[in-house]
């Protein structure tokens, strides 16, 4: 420790800027770690709390995926003996009319015997409203806010409200403000109470229930009496306290979760690169000062210790640092995630306030301390190997001896061989996985040479472009390759980052493109909701009917999707009338025959899967696939494996006709519409607003509009993904600062000499410009190389762990050229500083600096 | 050809330490001074601000006519450039250039084109006797070898005035006697003005002026 103040504060004290560099990485790489970790886990708290407050004594659920259940499975419910009170309930996010508020929750309830389960504790109103309920049913448009969302809208008892309804917006009347309490402040108190007969009318549902809430009776086991309901209900119906609804809605966003971790983790790893090669080049700087101390008895331990002592602190002030920024961008960050959220599974939730884990922010601080170890540990050891005599003796140290590189080109062979081995066996993830890691490390340990190579290259180019300049800047790297080739590897890795997932948004667009050209053909879809993947209202049969018999139509498809329950899972079932589906509207078949599993799906003997779920769920053609249904469950074979881009949770295909007969559930979220040659979109939206006006609430969506809507609903998802980008290039950037600002004070003689032999500024500035530009350049070509690797297995991991989609290998050679001007920028604009520094220092000192 | 004018230069740090008081000093074209002094006495100070590599906190320097007072960083530079050349103790040649490249340096810098250059540098090596070493690396050549090419780059352009701080002052005496002879060989061939900062006594001697510097000022300064 003491050692540590009097030598390394010193050093840092002197080389303050090049600290800040380098632990620029730890701060970028804790800050997005935490930032959006603690985004995720505040949308995922402000759920929990709200599914939490909402229960309020509940101590079951019964659910039936999005189709809602029969209500008369609600007394065979409250009919079990251990069951004390069962209550049904119905829940949508619904927007609001209101300039101030975009959506509520509604949560329709059985007022008559609700009140055992929840606390509505009113403030103030027409008590005789609500003290008698059968008052408060009789009165369909009666609604109860909380405190909180009539302060916020100056709303008072008998205050009218409008919300969207099945019927289009409807005026309700509030007829009680409850106090505020726990359930008063569930999603963020834009809670309103609804009667559950007027709700199943409002939002369409029929005669069924969304949910059953219930408590168990005193001494009955609440274990004992989940299983026996499960079953009595059979395995159709989910039975299960409310926290596991959290679970459920943690497996929808566990691809954003792990898309936080590959962002977090890759700035770290391009920031470890930054602080093994500051490590290293202080090591080398500090030689004679290392010797000194060795001399004067120091071990080579404590030398050791020393410089990781240097780096611990460094990565404890760094992750420090980016804890504090990543706390402060994650309520950006986690509203427009919520949003996002919102617009990709149609799960609406916004985040109260930002809420961290300690257990996170004490894994984010380790984790930047030991990131920044294990990058100082090769430079520690090198420290600790300085011999003292040689240290002390004065003389160019070269840095990177050939038998070191040679060492290097030799395991990277020996890796190369063992990730051909991986590939062979890559069914096997930790093979897969193991095999990717081991490529990514041969890779790194070829930098260097490959960088000298290139150095050694683009010399003559650079020599001829400016004589001076070029040569000094090619020389320069050339000659201190492990300085070179840090910044390199950084920026290499960058690249690499880009190219992947610029590769993965090329197929996902292409893919996505192609599959809209097929599936979404329809020239109109008409939907019961403004957004597409909202499904909280949904057409009854009669009105999809009578729309299919306007004058002008071609022929018609409805269409049923719901998220149900897979294996623990949430997937999308979509039923439509496959029998109608024209040839051309065929999904691209995977596995199977293109023409005969579409016409056995039609009859009902089996199901089309997606790609993407046969991939996650590993079931093959021709198994037969169990679902469960709210009638038991239903087995059928696999008749084929499409190429469907639904869902990123994987989708099953099925007729309607098995849906309605399984799922007793004939409603209608989209009805898609071919119409007759002679009639054009626009006279057909008259015709159905016409024929519709009052009946019902509807959108009409044009071909366009839906292919927009979903082209947005991508730009948003790799919009989110593109943050890793900026992080990267962004750690890249501040690598070549850090590594000219090194490179400056390795040749602060040399640029001396230049400048006394007669060098203009501008013509020192254009030696760290070019060189700069060089770095940026190697680093590209050889990210780019690294990118096509690196995309292949993105596009396997996406295939197998993220959304089971598997799409073509298209390398994004635009991408790769757009990023010429970028990273040549990006590199000059690295350079202007320390070109600055260059330039500016004192020439007598240059001159004499040792 | 070089005239100093109540010349100071003071460090200003925690204290304030005067490296030169009020010199005033005057060199005629063509005449070869040695500045001598013990160490702390300002010598090398005066040799960086007559070369325009520092500035003096008050009075005025002259080279050749040019007054390097208030003038911009690369206008000192292009007096530098042109009228002065360097030679070093520890030679300051470029260790990535070889010999040619590092000759070829300042005239590079002064946008000659590279026919020109490449005659020109050969030329200086072969004066040097170096014409055999034009491709090798400094780390190649000895200590004396190196300081040829270092004073083969000073004369690149042929200036008006050479200063050499220490020029042997790393290397044994026997090629330290063989670089002042052609240094002094030069002079005779090519009349530049010289200043030697040495503190070799011997090498002060075989100068015809000597000027001897203590505490910042000039305490002698005698024609043979």
């Amino acid at each position: 420790m003491r050692l540590l103040r009097l030598i390394s504060w010193q050093y840092v004290r002197k080389h303050l800027l090049r600290t800040v560099l380098t632990m620029a990485g730890i701060v970028l790489g804790v800050a997005v770690f935490v930032g959006m970790h603690t985004a995720n886990q505040s949308v995922l708290s402000a759920f929990n709390k709200t599914v939490d407050r909402i229960a309020g004594a509940t101590q079951l659920q019964i659910t039936a995926g999005e189709s809602g259940f029969d209500e008369e499975v609600l007394e065979r419910v409250q009919a079990v003996p251990g069951v004390r009170v069962a209550v049904p309930v119905i829940e949508a996010v619904v927007n609001l009319h209101l300039q101030s508020q975009s959506n509520i929750l509604v949560l329709a309830v059985d007022m008559t015997g609700d009140r055992s389960l929840r606390d509505y504790d009113l403030e103030e109103g027409e008590d005789t409203v609500v003290e008698d309920p059968l008052v408060f049913i009789s009165q369909p448009d009666s609604l109860m806010v909380t405190h909180e969302f009539a302060a916020a809208n100056r709303l008072v008892i008998n205050s009218k409200i409008t919300l969207d309804s099945m019927d289009g917006p409807r005026t309700f009347t509030v007829r009680g403000v409850m106090k505020s309490s726990g359930l008063t402040s569930a999603f963020g108190g834009n809670l309103a109470i609804m009667d559950i007969y007027a709700a199943q009318k409002v939002f369409g549902r029929g005669r069924k229930f969304d949910r059953i809430d219930l408590a168990a009776a005193e001494g009955t086991s609440v274990p004992a009496l989940q299983q026996q309901l499960q079953t009595l209900l059979g395995a159709g119906f989910e039975v299960e306290p409310p926290s596991a609804r959290g679970k459920q809605f943690e497996s929808l966003t566990s691809v954003y979760g792990m898309l936080a971790n590959i962002t977090s983790l890759f700035a770290l790893f391009i920031g470890m690169f930054i602080i093994y090669n500051s490590f290293a080049i202080a090591v080398t700087q500090r030689r004679s000062e290392i010797g000194i101390v060795r001399a004067l008895g120091a071990t080579r331990r404590q030398i050791q210790n020393l410089f990781l002592m240097e780096s611990a602190m460094l990565g404890l002030i760094g992750a420090t640092a980016g804890l504090l920024l990543g706390l402060g961008i994650a309520r950006g960050i986690s509203t427009s995630l919520g949003n996002f959220l919102g617009e990709i599974y149609g799960v609406a939730q916004k985040a109260e306030e930002v809420s961290s884990d300690p257990r996170l922010l004490l894994g984010a601080l380790l984790m930047g301390v030991v990131t920044s170890v294990i990058a100082a540990w090769i430079p520690a050891r090198a420290a600790a190997g300085v011999d003292p005599v040689q240290a002390l003796q004065k003389g160019r140290y070269q840095q990177l001896s050939e038998g070191e590189n040679r060492i290097r080109r030799q395991i990277a062979a020996g890796l190369f061989v063992v990730v051909v081995f991986c590939l062979f066996f890559s069914q096997n993830r930790a093979v897969f996985y193991s095999g990717y890691f081991l490529t990514v490390i041969a890779g790194l340990l070829l930098v260097p040479t490959i960088a000298l190579w290139l150095s050694k290259a683009i010399r003559p180019v650079m020599r001829y472009l400016r004589p001076v300049e070029g040569a000094l800047a090619a020389d320069s790297l050339i000659q201190s390759p492990r300085r070179t080739s840090g910044a390199v590897s950084a920026l290499a890795l960058s690249i690499a980052l880009v190219i992947s997932l610029g590769g993965m948004a090329r197929a996902s667009y292409d893919s996505i493109e192609e599959w809209m050209r097929i599936a979404l053909n329809p020239d109109i879809f008409l939907t019961p909701t403004q957004n597409i993947t909202d499904r909280s209202f949904r057409f009854p049969a009669s009105i999809a009917e009578e729309v299919s018999k306007l004058p002008g139509i071609h022929y018609t498809q409805f269409v049923r999707n719901a998220r149900m329950m897979y294996e623990g899972n949430p997937v999308m079932f979509v039923a439509l009338d496959i029998g109608n589906l024209r040839p051309e509207s065929h999904l691209p078949a995977v596995e199977g025959d293109a023409t005969s599993m579409y016409k056995q799906a039609a009859e009902g003997k089996g199901f089309l899967i997606s790609d993407n779920f046969a991939e996650l769920y590993k079931v093959k053609y021709r198994q037969k696939l169990t679902v469960n249904t709210p009638t038991g469950p239903l087995s059928l074979p696999v008749l084929g494996i499409v190429r469907d881009y639904s869902d990123q949770k994987g989708s099953i295909l099925l007729d309607r006709s098995v849906f309605i007969r399984h799922w007793r559930d004939d409603t209608v979220n989209v009805v898609r519409i071919y119409l007759n040659k002679d009639t054009t979109v626009t006279q057909m939206r008259a015709r159905i607003e016409e024929r519709l006006a009052g009946k019902t609430r509807l959108f009409v969506f044009t071909n366009q509009d839906l292919k927009a809507y979903i082209i947005k609903i991508t730009d948003q998802w790799f919009g989110l993904t593109y943050i890793q980008l900026a992080v990267a290039v962004l750690v890249a950037i501040l690598g070549i600062i850090n590594t000219l600002t090194v490179s400056i004070t390795d040749r602060r003689r040399e640029l001396g000499v230049l400048q006394a032999v007669g060098a203009l500024r501008n013509q020192v500035r254009g030696t760290i410009w070019l060189e700069a530009v060089a770095i940026g350049v190697i680093g590209l070509a050889i990210g780019l190389v690294f990118g096509s690797v690196a995309l292949y297995y993105s596009l396997e991991m996406s295939a197998r762990d993220i959304a089971g989609l598997r799409l073509d290998y298209t390398y994004p050679w635009n991408m790769a050229a757009g990023l010429f001007p970028i990273i040549t920028g990006a590199a000059l604009f690295a350079a202007l500083g320390p070109a600055e520094q260059a330039v500016r220092g004192g020439l007598v000192e240059a001159l004499e600096y040792e | 050809m070089i005239s100093l004018h109540r010349v100071s230069k003071r460090f200003d740090g925690k204290r304030r330490v005067v490296a030169l008081d009020t010199v005033n000093l005057e060199i005629e074209k063509g005449e070869m001074v040695s500045l001598v002094g013990p160490s702390g006495s300002g010598k090398s100070t005066l040799l960086n601000l007559i070369g325009g590599l520092d500035r003096p906190s008050e009075g005025d320097i002259r080279i050749d006519g040019a007054l390097l007072r208030d003038i911009s960083d690369d206008e000192l530079t292009r007096i530098r450039r042109d009228k002065i050349g360097f030679i070093f103790q520890f030679f300051n040649l470029l260790p990535t250039l070889s010999c040619l490249e590092n000759v070829s340096l300042p005239l590079h810098l002064r946008g000659w084109p590279a026919t020109k250059i490449a005659d020109r540098a050969r030329e200086l090596l072969s004066l040097v006797k170096l014409e055999k070493r034009m491709d090798h690396l400094p780390e190649e050549l000895s200590g004396g070898e190196r300081q040829r090419v270092a004073i083969a780059r000073a004369l690149s352009v042929f200036p008006p005035v050479l200063l050499a701080d220490e020029p042997t002052g790393n290397l044994d005496s026997h090629t330290g006697v063989e670089i002042l002879g052609l240094i002094r060989e030069l002079h005779e061939r090519l009349g530049a003005t010289i200043l030697i900062v040495t503190h070799d006594r011997s090498v002060a001697e075989s100068c015809p002026r000597q000027i001897a510097l203590r505490d910042g000022r000039i305490v002698m300064d005698q024609r043979q």
